[in-house]
């Protein structure tokens, strides 16, 4: 077990490095640039823009941009941001609390509720409960997050008055916590919705197939009550594809939601992205793209080895 | 059909059998084939033009009047004309992208799984590499280098969002390999091709279809935020997507601009996924209907 | 003892919390004001800031300039005793000398004493090549910086150029104790701690939410009226337009209430609805160095064609106010005399046929070879300029022109797309370049064109001798009324020739609730908290 996550973690290696040259090459090749900005300034003129050109060092080959900024990451000099010159590292740390926390309560609710619907639905399949259920997953798949968000600010904030509209603290009063909740609620619902209706279905089918099969019908055979039959039986048969999903979702927890933060007003790495992409703010991008990837490497290798340690038939190599 | 009458003598007719009893399978398939027309023969069926605007008859409600019968939109478009020839762009796009994810996603998931060793460590590793680089990220560099014709979008969303079903199909098959059947066919020295499509694919099916049918609607959606980003379908073009954008701001006072675009890729999501339920069903005969 | 917990008890406990209304939104905290706004400041030093609106905030809030303009056009004093002018002896009668005194006894917040050597450091940022700063306009005009003594300053031009004042306006005084000793001002801890002499510090900033500043006791003009001022960035215009609405913010600024809710907005019992100009004027730019678009008869043909006073009906709601030039009509140098010539499809078709682009078989017009096909870009996702290009695209079919709306992500359009000419034709809203000052060298004198000269911001590479002559003019006139007279020339012949056609001056609608006094509308300046260190409750 050990010797399998140390060769996991000496993959991960190549796969950073790899993933820092495709993403570099790829944020160079796409057309467009920091500079852009600028230009709706109306005292700017290009000559003003091309010394800020070579102040930015864009105005230097590929390769080498890519080296300085390569070599500094190792010394944990991440580089500056373009705007403003903020240690990169800083900018992308200090929104990591806001987005664990949405992200987390969110696929939490979104997981738990996801896999009960699903099981019940798979149960009792095609009785009004599940076409209820299906119909409604699938219409929380048909409508952008937008749009259930501002339905969401419009009825609750803005009518009902319940709960505050947006942003993620009561201004001047940030330490409270109840606030901080109360601020939580619609944005984790919202975000919930997606994610749930994406488990209900995946966990619906997986529940099913398993359902059908021999050694179930011998368990109902034996006596064995239903809820024991649910979680000792058939959950840990149906459980691997499940986790498969558990795994490719857990960069999530890092990479935020941008829609959803956007509507609400949350500070996290959602949005930052979406900022830095728009305003080509490259050494954020290239930042957040090496954290992305760790995540990466650690959600699959938990994956795997849950899928393993739950059935020992399936061997890690 | 009586259940002592004889059944068909062929495979493909045993499947179809079994589809064909399947009732909510039969209306999917019907809800898939109704739209499927209507965004082919839109020229038809459009009562104008939609990109005619006239803002003098704008944000008319449905069923107000013959003319428009559902409504028009904030420039005084027809709102039913926009979502037939929308149609046409989102139901391709859906399609097209679907059928790209679940076969790639499946393909790599079942090679890897199945054939295990070097092969599955490689293409893993290649999908966490391509999981590094969000979507939008991908969308945005590979949309500005190839030409925004509707293949090319449906292709590149498409290539995009695969990773997860290959994921999950390579669990899956990791679970079914180490079954009886796949022994049993290994035994009678199937090759492992053989293994692979004809034994391990139809068992996996079922996280497949499941797949398929969240891909559609994602895949839809997804072109909507490509074309608000400035790639993919320009205005005055209608697409469901882009219709529900350009709707944004009025949710609350013209709730019908987003609603009718929204059920419209409802219906279709929904029409897939029990046309999906339905080939599920009749691919694996173990599956009952009754629990 | 256990405590029974009965279901009916959690339901009626749930109830209660949930339907008691937030009223921590409803009330009014007197101790602070509370501004929103889309977008969020992305540093804090003011030499470098690139996002006009957003950053002006913290600008107005933690620095001061030399001089501001108020609401009615007027220069007022602000680090300086007095304003510079020919009559109290601040500029010298070749107009090459400029003296300004400063105001003692004004301190930084830190509480070293605010001198000329700032001033002077300020200058040297603002020309050190390597630093981003956003403009030397005007500044690269000063030959000798000088000293006189801790309170004095004087300045020499290489030549008169009356919009100098502008010039300083735009520049706020950064601390040369400071940021004297940074090895590079680009990455300076100061550009996220900020020390400045204005009415507020910043307390703190909590990324991608808000950013609380704190009232300065020993400001030179005054101490604010509030302790706290509040920035807060909601970047959804609905949600913030929603915050507006229940109480949550005190102010809404950037982007404005939508247009379509302005009847809406007026409505509201305890709201004030800000119509808010600004300087910004929304065009189509024609690149003249296109072969469909060098003759003006087209590009006249192609203006005269289009529904402009339409669009701005329909698609803005009538908010805007239409204009015929760069300068918005309330402007003190807006030629009023121009006459208003869209929405003239027959005439255009008769401009189009004298000036030989003849109809062709696929009713295309075409000339020598060339049709009249052409794309027009803006910012991706902006959904009332695509109605715009919607409303010229079926305009300009009627009189067989075929236009493609081709629109890009901002990071793409406004790149090299716009500053190196190649885009066919662009909608766009630009401020005039020099403050408020009528000159637009930079955007149509011949010399300026930068895929040519590699200088200036003339992207629709438009040249014209006479307009060139004017230019030049009315940067040395003294007098008002002589420049009044130039640029009225000038408006005039850019409203014949067209380089780019106006569509209308751009106005935002703001929602604030009655009790807070203070702002004002000032169509001279982006920022709206101009005068920030006004505002108070009542």
């Amino acid at each position: 077990m050990i010797g399998f996550v140390a060769w996991r973690l000496l993959q991960a290696i190549p796969l950073l490095i790899g993933v820092s040259l495709i993403g570099f090459g790829l944020m160079q090749l796409a057309p467009g640039g920091p500079l852009a900005v600028y230009t709706l300034n109306p005292t700017i003129q290009v000559q003003d823009i091309e010394r800020i050109k070579v102040i930015f060092g864009l105005d230097q080959p590929v390769y080498v941009q890519y080296v300085k900024w390569a070599s500094g990451l190792f010394s944990g000099n991440w580089g500056y941001t373009f705007f403003g010159g903020r240690p990169v590292l800083d900018v992308i740390l200090e929104r990591v609390p806001a987005t664990l926390l949405l992200m987390g309560s969110a696929l939490s609710v979104a997981i738990v509720l996801g896999l009960s619907i699903g099981v019940l639905g798979a149960v009792k399949r095609y009785s009004v409960f599940d076409v209820l259920a299906t119909t409604g997953a699938l219409f929380a798949l048909s409508f952008p997050t937008f749009w259930f968000g501002l339905m969401a600010i419009f009825v609750f904030a803005i009518q009902l008055r319940w709960l505050p509209s947006g942003g993620m603290w009561e201004l001047g009063d940030e330490g409270n916590i109840l606030a901080l909740l109360e601020h939580l609620v619609l944005p984790t619902l919202v975000l919930a919705l997606v994610i749930t209706a994406t488990w209900s279905r995946y966990s619906r089918s997986a529940f099913l197939e398993v359902m059908q099969q021999d050694f179930m019908r011998t368990a109902r055979a034996k006596g064995v009550p239903p809820a024991a039959r649910l979680l000792r039986h058939a959950f840990p048969n149906a459980a691997k594809p499940l986790i498969a999903l558990l795994g490719v979702e857990l960069p999530f927890l890092f990479s935020g939601a941008l829609v959803t933060e956007t509507i609400f007003g949350w500070p996290g790495m959602g949005r930052l992205f979406v900022d830095a992409l728009n305003m080509k703010e490259y050494p954020v991008l290239m930042g957040m793209m090496m954290f992305t990837a760790i995540f990466v490497v650690l959600g699959n290798l938990l994956a795997d080895i849950a899928i393993a340690a739950i059935d020992p038939r399936v061997r890690l190599r | 059909m009586s259940a002592t009458a004889a059944l068909p003598e062929s495979q493909g007719g045993r499947v179809w059998a079994r589809f064909r009893r399947h009732r909510l399978a039969l209306a999917g398939a019907f809800v898939v084939a109704l739209l499927m027309a209507s965004a082919l023969f839109a020229p038809a069926f459009a009562p104008q033009d939609p990109t005619l605007l006239d803002t003098a008859l704008r944000f008319r409600p449905p069923f107000a009047e013959w003319a428009h019968p559902l409504g028009t939109d904030e420039l005084g478009r027809d709102t039913l004309s926009r979502l037939l020839y929308g149609g046409r762009v989102s139901l391709t796009v859906g399609l097209v992208a679907m059928v790209t994810t679940v076969a790639t996603g499946a393909l790599i998931g079942i090679t890897a799984g199945f054939l295990g060793g070097w092969i599955d460590m490689l293409l893993m590793r290649f999908v966490d590499t391509m999981l590094c680089f969000p979507q939008v990220f991908l969308l945005l560099v590979v949309a500005a280098f190839v030409p925004p014709t509707l293949l090319s979008i449906s292709l590149i969303i498409g290539l995009s969002s695969w990773m997860e079903v290959s994921r999950i199909v390579r669990a899956e098959i990791l679970h079914l390999k180490e079954q009886d059947f796949v022994a049993a066919a290994r035994a009678l020295g199937a090759s492992r091709r053989r293994i692979m499509f004809r034994e391990l694919l139809p068992n996996a099916a079922a996280p497949i279809l499941v797949a398929a049918t969240l891909k559609v609607a994602s895949a839809v959606l997804m072109e909507s935020y490509i074309s608000y980003l400035g790639y993919g379908v320009q205005p005055p073009l209608a697409s469901w997507g882009n219709m529900l954008t350009n709707a944004q701001g009025y949710f609350d006072t013209v709730p019908w601009l987003a609603i009718l675009p929204g059920a419209a890729i409802t219906l279709t999501v929904m029409g897939f996924n029990f046309l999906g339920d339905g080939l599920r069903d009749a691919l694996d005969p173990r599956l009952r209907m009754d629990p | 003892m256990t405590i029974r917990i009965s279901r009916r008890g959690i339901l009626a406990g749930s109830a209660t919390l949930l339907a008691a209304p937030t009223v921590r939104a409803q009330s009014i905290n007197r101790d602070r004001i509370i501004l929103a706004m889309t977008q969020e400041p992305v540093q804090f030093n003011p030499l470098l800031y690139v996002n006009a609106g957003t950053e002006n905030v913290p600008e107005a809030c933690l620095f001061d300039a030399l001089w501001d303009v108020n609401d009615k056009g007027d220069f007022i004093p602000n680090l300086a005793v007095q304003v510079p002018s020919r009559q109290n002896g601040g500029i010298s009668a070749d107009g090459l000398t400029w003296t300004v005194n400063l105001k003692r006894d004004v301190k930084w917040s830190d509480g070293q004493p605010f001198t000329a050597k700032d001033v002077e450091f300020t200058y040297q940022t603002i020309m050190n090549p390597a630093v981003a700063v956003r403009s030397r306009s005007g500044f690269d005009l000063i030959k000798v910086f000088r000293v006189k003594d801790d309170h004095t300053i004087e300045m020499e031009l290489s030549r008169p150029f009356v919009p100098f004042l502008w010039a300083w306006q735009n520049m706020h005084i950064v601390p040369q104790h400071i940021l004297g000793r940074e090895q590079n001002i680009q990455t300076a801890a100061f550009n996220s701690q900020p020390i400045g002499t204005g009415p507020f510090t910043l307390r703190s900033r909590t990324a991608g939410s808000h950013m609380v500043y704190e009232r300065n006791p020993n400001y030179h003009r005054g101490p604010a009226k509030v302790r706290q001022f509040i920035h807060k960035f909601v970047p959804d215009q609905m949600a913030a337009y929603g915050q507006a609405r229940t109480g949550e913010v005190d102010y809404f600024a950037l982007a404005g209430v939508p247009n379509d809710r302005w009847t809406e907005a007026r409505a509201f019992p305890d709201r004030d609805f800000l119509r808010y100009p600004s300087p910004n004027v929304q065009f189509i730019y024609f690149n003249c160095g296109k072969p469909q678009f060098s003759d003006p008869r087209v590009r006249k043909a192609l203006t005269m064609a289009t529904q402009m006073q339409k669009s701005i009906d329909d698609i803005y709601f009538g908010t805007w106010p239409r204009t015929l030039s760069y300068l918005q009509p309330t402007h003190w140098a807006y030629n009023s005399d121009l006459r208003d010539y869209t929405n003239d499809p027959a005439g255009a078709e008769k401009l189009l046929d004298e000036a030989g682009w003849r109809k062709g078989p696929d009713g295309i017009r075409a000339k020598d070879g060339v049709q009249l096909k052409f794309t027009m870009s803006t910012t991706a996702g902006n959904v009332a300029r695509q109605g715009c290009q919607a409303l010229f695209q079926q305009n300009w079919k009627a009189i067989g022109v075929e236009m493609e709306i081709r629109n890009m992500p901002a990071s793409v359009v406004w790149g090299e797309y716009t500053t190196q000419s190649r885009f066919d034709t662009l909608l766009v809203a630009w401020d005039p370049t020099v403050g408020l000052d009528p000159d637009y060298t930079a955007r149509c004198h011949s010399k300026m064109i930068p895929v040519k000269h590699r200088q200036g911001s003339n992207y629709v590479q438009y040249e014209n001798a006479e307009v060139d002559r004017l230019l030049e003019l009315g940067v040395t006139q003294t007098e008002q009324a002589d420049r009044i007279a130039t640029y009225k020339q000038i408006q005039a012949i850019l409203h014949e020739e067209v380089p780019f056609a106006a569509q209308g001056g751009s106005v935002q609608g703001h929602l604030k609730r009655k009790q807070l006094q203070g702002p004002t509308p000032n169509q001279y300046v982006t920022d709206i908290t101009w005068n920030v260190y006004d505002w108070a409750w009542a």
